[in-house]
């Protein structure tokens, strides 16, 4: 565990001194971020114009929704995806084989190799919109909820990391799946509102197909203080369940690799 | 003019072929426009559920049913008059492929036309069906005229063309600077609130409603979709058009300088 933790540490320098070179790079993420949050923000300002609620959700309460969610999509952007990306690359052209070969665990190799550092942009713009919103709904966090929030934010990032995880599995048979990570955005997009505005066939296939519930909902809720212990359980009890199923599939999946040349 | 039409026969032909190599992928870049939309339209949905069946501004209403024909009409609209040459342009310029492009004895806009022209043949062919069955399950309201929406169609076709060549213009800034991120999303927020992406122009606070109906963005799909609906008052019907025309001429000019300019000032990388 200590040398994996290492591992990740030097893994992390390495890509901050390779995004160093980018410096400018950081820059134009901050204004990007920044703009997507005001279209996000004033399209629901539009709409909350004309009432006080929607489905329950107040202005500030769907604020804080939005919040975790450039969290989680920063935290994505910076952790996740570029891995990921890179695997479906190797897998194509087969240098995965170099991976394999290291004395770790494959898994951990491929999916932690490199981080994106600017996009930690976005996961600031998530972090002041969080602490702007909960200041706003003056919700007197405590302890006990920064806890809980905490914890069901790490869960949805593992549930968000085994469903890539599967996506990318995928790719051992079937190479040329262009465009594959957008069906996951699409749904992640959904994300950014209650989910309670969608039809119920819809809430039923965010909430159990692609768990957008759990990644991004029940913290939300947790930071409001709507969630009780029960459900911060579940969230971890599906988190350990999905990431457990996604590493057997993946190990599955590695032995359906055949390498470059072969 | 037929050696134009061979031209671009035979780009067509290659742009059509390419699309269907990828169709799963392009398939899911054409269902993706849909899916803004359809959000849009869940959140309307519920806000006007909190009304108590509809929205008002003024002398304009919005009920459920009001709510998905825009929608699924915009849906349609944005596609039809959608390009992304200016998510592409950049990275042309960054790793050399504009050069060999250069040297064709075409403008390379042609064969950029032409493989949005492919896509737009090819997946309008796929998403029938779907908006079809759209239609069914949400029962928009049907247009409240028959004569507006048949003046959408020349609307629409200026519409594709502005929103064409506006969004090359936005294209060839990467000639002066590559970090094009941050103006690609300006461009797309500016495109969310004024083109009526995420609310109906009506329905926006009255100074932005102002600026969005004399905003280029308007022109590009809000106008020939109120037209579609057959909701535009008619003395406000010859505006329309004319903001379309000097919209349309605007970024035709543009167009010309920068890439005359652009053109001067570029260097492939590595030169």
């Amino acid at each position: 565990m200590m040398r994996y933790l290492k591992l990740f540490a030097v893994f992390f320098r390495t890509s901050v001194q390779t995004d160093m070179e980018y410096r400018a790079d950081f820059f134009t993420r901050i204004i990007a971020s920044l703009l997507g949050l005001l279209t996000t923000v004033g399209g629901l300002s539009v709409a909350f114009q004309y009432t006080a609620t929607i489905k329950g959700w107040s202005f500030a309460q769907a604020l804080v929704l939005l919040a975790v969610y450039y969290l989680m999509d920063g935290l994505i952007e910076t952790f996740i995806a570029p891995n990921m990306r890179q695997i479906m690359e190797q897998v194509r052209n087969g240098t995965l084989d170099f991976v394999l070969l290291k004395p770790v665990s494959p898994q951990f190799l491929a999916t932690f190799r490199t981080v994106n550092v600017w996009r930690l942009a976005n996961v600031m713009v998530g972090m002041g919109l969080t602490v702007y919103t909960v200041g706003r709904l003056s919700l007197g966090v405590g302890a006990a909820q920064s806890v809980n929030f905490a914890i069901t934010l790490v869960a949805g990032a593992v549930i968000v990391y085994s469903l890539w995880l599967c996506l990318v599995t995928i790719t051992f048979w079937a190479t040329r799946i262009d465009n594959i990570e957008q069906i996951v955005w699409q749904a992640f997009e959904a994300g950014r509102y209650p989910i309670e505005i969608y039809p119920a066939w819809l809430r039923g296939a965010l909430s159990y197909v692609i768990p957008i519930a759990f990644i991004i909902t029940v913290p939300a809720q947790a930071l409001a203080g709507r969630v009780g212990g029960g459900f911060i359980g579940i969230s971890v009890l599906v988190a350990f369940v999905a990431v457990m199923g996604a590493s057997a599939f993946w190990r599955f999946g590695l032995k359906h690799y055949t390498g470059a040349s072969a | 003019m037929t050696r134009w039409i061979q031209i671009y026969r035979a780009q067509l032909k290659v742009g059509i072929a390419a699309m269907l190599q990828y169709r799963f992928a392009v398939l899911i870049w054409a269902v993706w426009g849909f899916v803004g939309p359809l959000i849009s339209l869940a959140v309307w949905t519920a806000a006007t559920a909190s009304r108590g069946g509809s929205i008002s501004q003024g002398a304009t209403t919005f009920s459920r049913a009001d709510f998905a024909a825009y929608f699924l009409v915009f849906m349609v609209f944005s596609h039809l008059t959608m390009s992304w040459d200016a998510m592409e342009f950049a990275s042309r310029i960054r790793d050399g492929q504009l050069s060999p492009q250069l040297l064709k004895p075409i403008h390379p806009i042609h064969r950029d036309v032409a493989a949005n022209l492919a896509f737009k043949i090819v997946t309008s062919a796929m998403l029938l069906p779907v908006w079809g069955l759209l239609i069914l399950i949400f029962k928009p309201t049907p247009p409240a005229n028959l004569w507006q929406p048949i003046l959408a169609v020349p609307a629409l076709l200026i519409a594709g063309v502005m929103r064409y060549l506006f969004n090359y213009c936005v294209a060839l800034i990467a000639f002066w600077t590559t970090r094009v991120d941050a103006i690609n999303q300006l461009y797309f927020t500016l495109d969310s609130f004024l083109s009526g992406r995420i609310a109906p122009l009506a329905l926006l606070p009255l100074w932005l409603g102002t600026i969005a109906t004399y905003s280029p963005f308007r022109s590009m799909i809000s106008f020939p979709v109120e037209l579609a609906l057959g909701r535009v008052p008619p003395s406000q019907i010859p505006l329309g058009f004319a903001l379309q025309i000097f919209w349309l001429s605007l970024s035709v000019i543009a167009l010309r300088k920068m890439w005359n300019s652009g053109i001067r000032q570029y260097s492939a990388v590595g030169a």
